[in-house]
């Protein structure tokens, strides 16, 4: 199959490699890239593990193709911490055992980020129907759900 | 602080040290792994639930872009391979061993369920490798299927397998069925009820992957694998598939996205990809995607049962009669035999004092993925049946749910139930009470009639659960059939500079052994949790092991690790004597430090470590130089955890939508060593249990065999806003056989919670029984079916 | 899978049975059919591509017709492959009634798929389907109830891919072809179930 040049920025720095014209996001970033925290937990784009941020958006990048990325500025879990410092959210999700196996969390942290944006001081209905597009089958969410009330409080602060 | 003052030991809500990796997109999943020259392999597998291979025509594919090569059931029946297998042999009622037909890692002429393996594709891209398989040519051949775990045995329904008639795996039974009779006899009141323990997927969100490599210079191979026991995938590949001998096969299970016993089993692809590498000489990989997730895994439960109950005329338990017909799927799996029989047929007498149960398990093969150990495995299946029949006896007797359960708990210890097990301790009163308290059940009976103000009905359902984990005793499960030994080993590395390696044969796939056993040995050997390393998931590095399912981790593996790490203490007294001119006898050791009984003398267990890597000063010849300690623990008996869950509802009657308004857990693990791992445990077994009763069921078309539950989109996986926030506390009595005095926690949640859901949505709808999934659908249909007139039937 | 539907025609049932034999018309009526090959007096084969939801294949079919009584009903029995998409095979009766100037159209069928099909299509696609379903109907009957020849409503025409040679002996081609709109649209409506 014929390939293609794409162009974008992925967590400040920009890229620029050549992939097949069906390639999806996650591919590009997981086999292209090599940045293997943005995971693939289904094929039908309801489990939210491979969520990232594009233009500062939330996208279930298993939904996008690569090429329609084309331009557009890329950020994934690897590039959410700062400085060795983790973010809030993802500081958050330890203090309170957000997670467990970690699978499913680098699509949660990504997609509290963009809740938070959204709404600044989210209660718990909020960020449990916010959070409708991530499934985790370790924690039961409970502790998800805190972590991402005590993240948003450290992110305004 | 814990008990001996370390802030970071026993008891410590300790935040995770694997933590870091996963939060920054670092952790190593096997689908991250990639090695240099690597192909990859795609399954063709069978659209069809049961059809004879007439043919397969690869030469289409064979021609396409980037294919190495296609192989199918031929080339593994030329290479002489042997196939899977199930490592329980249960043995029917009339002596017979179970009907275990081959399980071929490719098929050969026939195909048994959708999904099954038929052939692989190896290419040097994985779409290439998707393209081909979809140019592989099948002639098929359909016959009949049957999926009906309740027809399954049935005279005229297909046979899965020519050779197994009546697709009968075995007919089981336990107990004392003379004695049960009698009590049946004796009966003020007898309880029956039938019910089904529905079909589930277990879903962990890593899809398995497998990467097999093989080194042609040494002869050999690596398995990097999703598995929780990477020592068992070696035994089984080795000495059962014969891919190559133990010590040339290294099986690496790297960070494992959640497992919930899917991944203890050993599965064909990961033996193909393993295989194929020497034929292509090439790296293999192979990530399953989530379509081939829903079927291929093993799934879980899938029973169909008649229970009755012997009650006298106070509401005590006289006798229970069990009968169980459980799904095998179409070939047996890992540990699928034991699951439905010394799983949960030695769990059936619960809390409770009942003298006398009887139970017979009838296992079918069906035309469906295979079904084994999935979280609980067959202590979910025990513990919703009985606590189910014990809800329908307390309304059929018009007596508290709660008070008779009391009447009936077991209170002397230890005891010998009438199914084979002895509980070693226990309070069940401690937990009921607890739990009652923190559920306010004594205001419920406000909270219902504000509720029904409203137009709402509002009902409330217990379960008071037991089970058995810890797996197991050898000697034990021995007896009963396993075919391996239920042992774990540990080792304690010493460094010459004073840190700490510590090798398990656990493995951790989201339940925090890196942090849990490090606080362990922080405890135990006094050295801070930054010196403590956790090593699991590699049989080059670890010595030996047996994985990581039925809640063991902490009571065999911990106390493995304990064992070591007296070992460690034992070496150190006698290096330490040796440099203080003591006697052993008068060295004691306390949080990381060796002393001379009533003197100031003393040296650190760094220092010891020091001392015995640089043995200038040290007794030769008493002593071997080094601080590196091994031991396999074996444990006596299973562990009990035991816990009272309860689960208030609120249907809305012209919706059927259910919402959990409150659901309380009180636990008795034993000692905790984490409890804010321990409580992140029961939030997703609850989460679990919660999904079987509410959301989630297996179904396979009746006249098809196709899955037509498939995806995430038609097989409901509980989301955060389909549940509440959890009231979780702990009871305590510790376990009196390990060294820990822990007894589990990783699936109680999953056992403990559908039957409190269920007797819950019952009670307030005000009707006897429902079966799982309670689907907004299936509670208005069963709200109308109370208010209909009796005349309109 | 058992489904039936019918269908008013406000032309005669002559011409709807005509029309229902017209390749040209049904090919424009069936939503994504590429082409209609003619492998022997009994069987023939089709290509649609099929669309719906997250499945999209090429579908191979094979269609046979049986107790043909024109201009009244026929039996169509047929299968199809899409690749990895899985497959289907079912069978439909249609007939014909008359009714004042009126055609009705019943069809009653039995199918089933398997495969990624049945995996993902269960339930996601059913409006997509009654979509399909409405498109091919009121395109047919639009086809098929002006009084204009398939020639003058399709010129310029399209590169033939039907294989028109009529059969010397045996059933007609046109009445395979309409079997064919039959069948895929038993497909079309099973991967929409």
């Amino acid at each position: 199959m014929s390939s293609i040049t794409i162009s974008m920025s992925v967590n400040g720095k920009a890229v620029t490699a050549a992939a097949e014209p069906r390639t999806l996001l996650v591919e590009f970033l997981r086999e292209t890239l090599k940045l293997t925290g943005t995971h693939v937990g289904c094929d039908t784009s309801q489990c939210g593990a491979c969520v990232v941020h594009v233009d500062g958006k939330s996208v279930k990048s298993c939904t996008m193709l690569a090429a329609t990325a084309e331009g557009a500025a890329i950020t994934t879990i690897e590039g959410l911490a700062k400085d060795g410092e983790l973010h809030p959210m993802q500081a958050a999700f330890r203090e309170h055992h957000g997670l467990q196996c970690g699978f499913c969390t680098p699509g949660m942290v990504m997609s509290a980020v963009d809740l938070v944006s959204r709404h600044p001081n989210p209660d718990e209905h909020t960020v449990r129907e916010q959070l409708e597009g991530n499934i985790c089958r370790c924690t039961g969410y409970h502790n998800i759900v805190k972590a991402v009330i005590a993240g948003a409080a450290a992110m305004r602060s | 602080m814990t008990a001996t003052g370390n802030a970071e030991g026993f008891g410590a809500s300790v935040k995770r040290k694997e933590d870091q990796r996963f939060l920054t997109g670092k952790g190593n999943y096997t689908d991250d792994i990639n090695r240099r020259g690597q192909s990859y392999a795609h399954f063709v597998r069978s659209p069809h639930a049961h059809a004879r291979i007439r043919g397969i025509d690869a030469s289409a594919a064979l021609a396409m872009p980037g294919v190495l090569t296609v192989l199918t059931g031929q080339d593994v029946a030329a290479d002489k391979l042997g196939g899977l297998i199930c490592g329980w042999t249960i043995h029917s009622k009339d002596g017979s061993p179970m009907k275990a037909p081959a399980h071929p890692i490719l098929a050969l002429d026939e195909v048994r369920f959708v999904g099954d393996h038929v052939a692989v594709v190896i290419a040097e891209t994985a779409s290439q490798a998707k393209d081909a398989a979809e140019a592989v040519a099948v002639d098929y051949d359909v016959l009949p299927a049957v999926v009906s775990t309740a027809d399954a045995a049935k005279p005229g329904s297909p046979l899965v397998h020519a050779d197994v008639p009546s697709n009968l795996c075995y007919q089981w039974e336990l107990g004392d069925k003379a004695a049960t009779e009698a009590a049946f006899k004796n009966a003020a009141h007898i309880v029956s009820l039938d019910l089904v323990n529905n079909r589930l997927i277990p879903n962990p969100m890593e899809p398995r992957a497998a990467v097999g490599d093989y080194d042609s210079g040494t002869g050999t191979f690596t398995l990097f694998t999703t598995s929780q026991n990477p020592h068992l995938a070696r035994l089984v590949l080795s000495a059962f598939v014969g891919i190559a001998p133990e010590h040339k096969l290294r099986v690496v299970a790297p960070d494992v996205g959640g497992g919930f016993g899917s991944k203890i089993f050993i599965y064909s692809e990961e033996a193909v990809c393993v295989w194929a590498a020497k034929k292509v000489d090439r790296p293999v990989k192979w990530t399953s995607d989530r379509s081939e997730a829903f079927l291929s895994d093993a799934h879980g439960r899938d029973h169909v049962s008649h229970a009755e109950l012997a009650v006298d005329a106070e509401g005590r338990f006289l006798g229970l009669h069990v009968r169980t017909t459980a799904a095998m799927g179409a070939y047996l799996h890992t540990f699928s035999a034991a699951v439905p029989t010394y799983l949960y047929g030695t769990l059936l007498a619960g809390q409770y004092t009942t003298p006398a149960i009887y139970v017979e398990v009838d296992a079918v093969f069906t035309n469906t993925a295979p079904v084994d150990a999935y979280r609980g495995a067959g202590r979910p299946e025990a513990t919703y049946l009985l606590e189910r029949i014990v809800e329908c006896a307390a309304r059929d007797l018009g007596k508290d749910p709660a008070e008779l359960r009391r009447l009936n708990f077991i209170r002397k210890f230890p005891y010998a139930t009438p199914v084979a097990l002895e509980y070693d301790v226990g309070d069940f009163d401690a937990s009921m009470d607890r739990a009652l308290e923190l559920a306010e059940y004594s205001t419920f009976p406000a909270r219902k009639a504000e509720a029904a103000r409203r137009g709402k009905l509002r009902g409330i359902g217990f379960s008071a659960y037991i089970e058995a984990c810890g797996l197991a005793p050898s000697r034990v499960a021995g007896a009963l059939g396993a075919g391996v030994g239920l042992f774990e080993s540990a080792q304690v590395r010493f460094n010459p500079t004073g840190n700490v390696q510590v090798f398990t044969g656990c493995h951790s796939h989201g339940q925090g052994h890196e942090t849990t056993y490090a606080q362990l040995v922080s405890e135990h050997l006094g050295v801070s949790l930054d010196n403590i390393e956790i090593i699991h998931g590699d049989t080059a590095q670890v010595q030996y092991g047996l994985g990581t399912y039925g809640s063991r981790s902490g009571s065999v593996g911990g106390s493995a690790i304990i064992k070591a790490a007296d070992k460690i203490i034992a070496k150190g007294r006698k290096i330490v004597a040796y440099r203080m001119e003591a006697s052993v006898d008068d060295i004691e050791f306390k949080a990381g430090v060796f002393k001379v009984a009533g003197t100031d003398k003393q040296m650190t267990i760094a220092e010891v470590a020091f001392n015995a890597y640089v043995p200038h000063n040290y007794p030769l010849e008493e002593l071997e130089p080094g601080l590196d300690e091994n031991a396999f623990y074996d444990p006596q008996n299973f562990t009990f955890p035991s816990g009272t869950h309860i689960c208030e509802v609120e249907i809305d009657p012209e919706t059927g939508v259910t919402q959990i308004v409150k659901f309380t857990a009180v636990d008795d693990f034993g000692r905790i060593i984490n409890p804010m791992i321990v409580h992140g445990q029961v939030h997703g077994g609850i989460a679990q249990g919660i999904g079987q009763a509410m959301l989630e069921g297996c179904h396979y078309d009746e006249e098809t065999g196709q899955l037509i539950t498939g995806s995430f989109m038609d097989y409901c996986m509980p989301r955060a806003d389909d549940l509440p926030n959890f009231t979780i506390d702990a009871t305590e009595t510790a376990c009196t056989h390990n060294p820990i005095g822990v007894k589990g926690c990783g699936e109680a949640g999953a056992i403990g919670s559908p039957p409190a859901v269920i007797n819950a949505v019952t009670d307030a709808i005000g009707i006897r029984h429902m079966d799982m999934p309670a689907t907004p659908e299936r509670v208005w249909r069963a709200i109308q079916s109370t208010r209909l007139p009796r005349a309109a039937e | 899978m058992d489904m039936s539907g019918e269908y008013r025609i406000p032309a005669p049932r002559e011409r709807v049975w005509a029309a229902l034999n017209d390749p040209e018309i049904l090919r424009q009526a069936i939503p994504g059919c590429e082409s209609v090959t003619k492998t022997s007096d009994t069987d023939m084969e089709a290509a649609v591509t099929a669309a719906v939801g997250p499945v999209k294949a090429r579908f191979k079919g094979k269609v046979t017709l049986s107790d043909i009584n024109p201009p009244e009903s026929y039996t169509i029995t047929g299968e199809g492959t899409g690749g990895a998409a899985g497959f289907a095979k079912g069978s439909a009766q249609v007939s014909l009634r008359e009714d004042g100037a009126d055609t009705v159209m019943t069809y009653v069928v039995k199918a089933n798929v398997g495969g990624k099909l049945a995996q993902i299509g269960s339930r996601l696609i059913d409006g997509t389907a009654k979509k399909m379903a409405d498109e091919f109907f009121t395109r047919f009957v639009a086809l098929s109830s002006v009084e204009t020849t398939t020639e003058a409503a399709t010129a310029p025409a399209p590169t033939p891919a039907v294989a028109l040679a009529e059969p010397s002996r045996g059933i007609p081609t046109a009445v395979w072809i309409s079997g064919l709109v039959v069948a895929v649209l038993a497909v079309l409506y099973l991967m929409n179930r």
